[in-house]
């Protein structure tokens, strides 16, 4: 089966219990949260909020409406990209 | 307008090596001596970062902390010694870094930034370094600079990973952090260094790498006008978009540098058609940024409920079950004889309370789990629970409670009762066993 790689830091790590593993591809970004939510209940909540998420080291609008123009159209995460949540780290 | 800075025949010979660096040269290293530079936060981040940028020679550098130091801090703060432990941190590092660099006008600031506060503070410099530890004050910091138009370069560390942006560059054109985080974390989910624990070198690069890039901003103006931390696309006027710098040391690869969004669009701060801050309003305390951000839910217990750790130990050689919540991490580094370790999470997972609002299948009731196996069958045993501050254990004595007042079969009395025991392990160690470590 076709997989993407998902990284997991701060928040979303301890959520998850893990740093990284592999989601099947290909997937629209849009039904990204839904997935993690369905795997990790509560996530969405908890961490994912306030979380920003770029695929290949670009960011991405997972909300699909802030009104930013640099990404057109629906971004369908491909089997091989390496997507990445990130919530803020406020310590230091 | 003051003269231009120049150099004594010391300062030749000490910022020799980095000023034949070509990206620096003497004209690089006169903008340095010009700049004043804030530092606020005197920790882990602010420590590298404020030594390396007193070694460069920065005309100006501020520190702002309100803070003593404690040996906690010395496995990071490098700043601070063992010798400095009750003194203010912006006095132990002012005498850390005057021993490094003599030649540098130190300020000392030693109070927490406020929203009363930061305007005033922040104002006599070039240039921010957000080497702070909670969202309110990152958000208060980067309005301030907005609002101001100052840079900042702002970075964040928590256990084996760190974040590293420059904003608000160049000056109303850059993203701030806002843009970045428009939504502040849930209350439940920050951790600070004390709670989530932090490795010394992780959160010492992260500060190391803010020096550099304070270093880059304040030199480029002067060479080609082209300003560093960002890629400025002027060719096509496309708009600046902000990197992040992503450190993360038990991935491979360690570190990333992500492409992120610019300005956002409708940016309470940087949007100046749907600004909502000013200055006024950040004087006379209008902006709450400990409401925006939120406090944690207290799941406190009642009085009651509670026993003092002098009279657990009064108790101690009677029939009980003591349960300790911490983390498995934490419960290996101390514990009290006959305790359990079931970590809040686990415990809380163990303990699944009836969710009513869940349709039924076909009306049929399923019969509940039967309880966790750790759970006395002797409803007279009395169950205490304990974790690092008292903070925990309230949520798990709630969380029991709730489980067991839950159950239809009458096997949730728990006779000898549920009891919080108060302050944790930390007031073990202070009242009942001087031997008993803190960590």
């Amino acid at each position: 089966m076709s997989t993407f790689t998902i990284l997991y830091f701060a928040a979303c790590s301890s959520y998850t219990s893990r740093l990284y593993e592999a989601l099947p591809a290909p997937l629209p970004i849009s039904k990204l949260y839904s997935v993690l939510e369905e795997k990790y209940a509560g996530i969405t909540e908890k961490v994912l909020g306030s979380c920003l998420v770029t695929v290949n080291l670009e960011y991405v609008d997972i909300t699909g409406g802030d009104g930013h123009d640099m990404i057109q159209g629906e971004v369908v995460i491909q089997p091989g990209d390496e997507v990445a949540i990130i919530p803020p780290v406020s310590s230091g | 307008m003051p003269p231009p800075p120049t150099l004594s025949k010391d300062e030749y010979k000490r910022y020799g090596r980095q000023m034949i660096v070509p990206s620096i040269g003497l004209p690089g290293q006169l903008q340095l001596k010009d700049a004043a530079v804030l530092i606020v936060g005197a920790g882990g981040l602010g420590c590298p970062a404020a030594a390396y940028l007193a070694g460069t020679g920065v005309g100006i550098l501020g520190i702002c902390d309100g803070d003593v130091v404690e040996t906690s801090n010395l496995h990071r703060q490098i700043a601070h010694t063992t010798s400095r432990v009750g003194q203010s941190k912006t006095q132990s590092m002012t005498e850390y870094l005057t021993d490094i660099n003599p030649h540098i006008t130190y300020r000392s600031h030693t109070y927490h930034l406020t929203p009363g506060t930061a305007a005033s503070t922040l104002g006599h410099y070039n240039l921010v370094l957000d080497c702070t530890d909670h969202p309110a004050v990152r958000y208060l910091i980067s309005d301030t600079c907005v609002l101001l138009g100052k840079p900042l370069i702002s970075a964040s560390a928590l256990r084996t990973e760190g974040q590293l942006l420059v904003l608000n560059n160049p000056p109303g054109k850059g993203a701030c952090y806002r843009c970045i985080w428009p939504k502040p974390p849930p209350p439940e989910s920050v951790l600070s260094c004390g709670e989530g624990g932090i490795l010394g070198p992780v959160v010492g690069v992260m500060g190391v790498l803010m020096a550099t890039e304070a270093i880059k901003l304040l030199t480029a103006q002067a060479k080609d006008n082209k300003l560093s931390g960002e890629v400025v696309e002027e060719e096509n006027k496309r708009p600046i978009r902000t990197n992040m710098l992503l450190y993360s040391a038990y991935l491979n690869p360690s570190f990333r540098d992500l492409k992120l969004r610019g300005q956002k669009k409708g940016c309470i701060a940087c949007d100046l058609e749907k600004r909502e801050i000013s200055l006024d309003k950040l004087s006379d305390g209008r902006l709450d940024y400990a409401a925006f951000c939120g406090t944690r839910k207290e799941d406190r217990v009642g009085e009651d409920e509670r026993i003092e750790v002098g009279r657990y130990a009064e108790v101690r050689n009677q029939e009980h079950l003591l349960i300790d919540v911490r983390p498995e991490v934490e419960w290996g580094i101390c514990n009290l004889a006959g305790a359990i370790n079931i970590p809040i999470g686990q415990f809380m997972q163990s303990l699944p309370l009836p969710t009513p609002t869940e349709p039924l299948i076909g009306a049929v009731s399923l019969p509940s789990p039967p309880p966790p196996s750790w759970l006395p069958e002797n409803h007279k045993t009395p169950i205490y629970i304990v974790c690092k501050r008292g903070n925990d254990s309230q949520v798990a004595v709630r969380h029991l409670k709730t489980y067991l007042a839950s159950r239809q079969n009458g096997d949730g009395k728990v006779g000898g009762g549920i009891w919080d025991i108060k302050g944790g392990l930390v007031k073990w160690a202070w009242d009942v066993d001087a031997s008993f470590p803190e960590y």
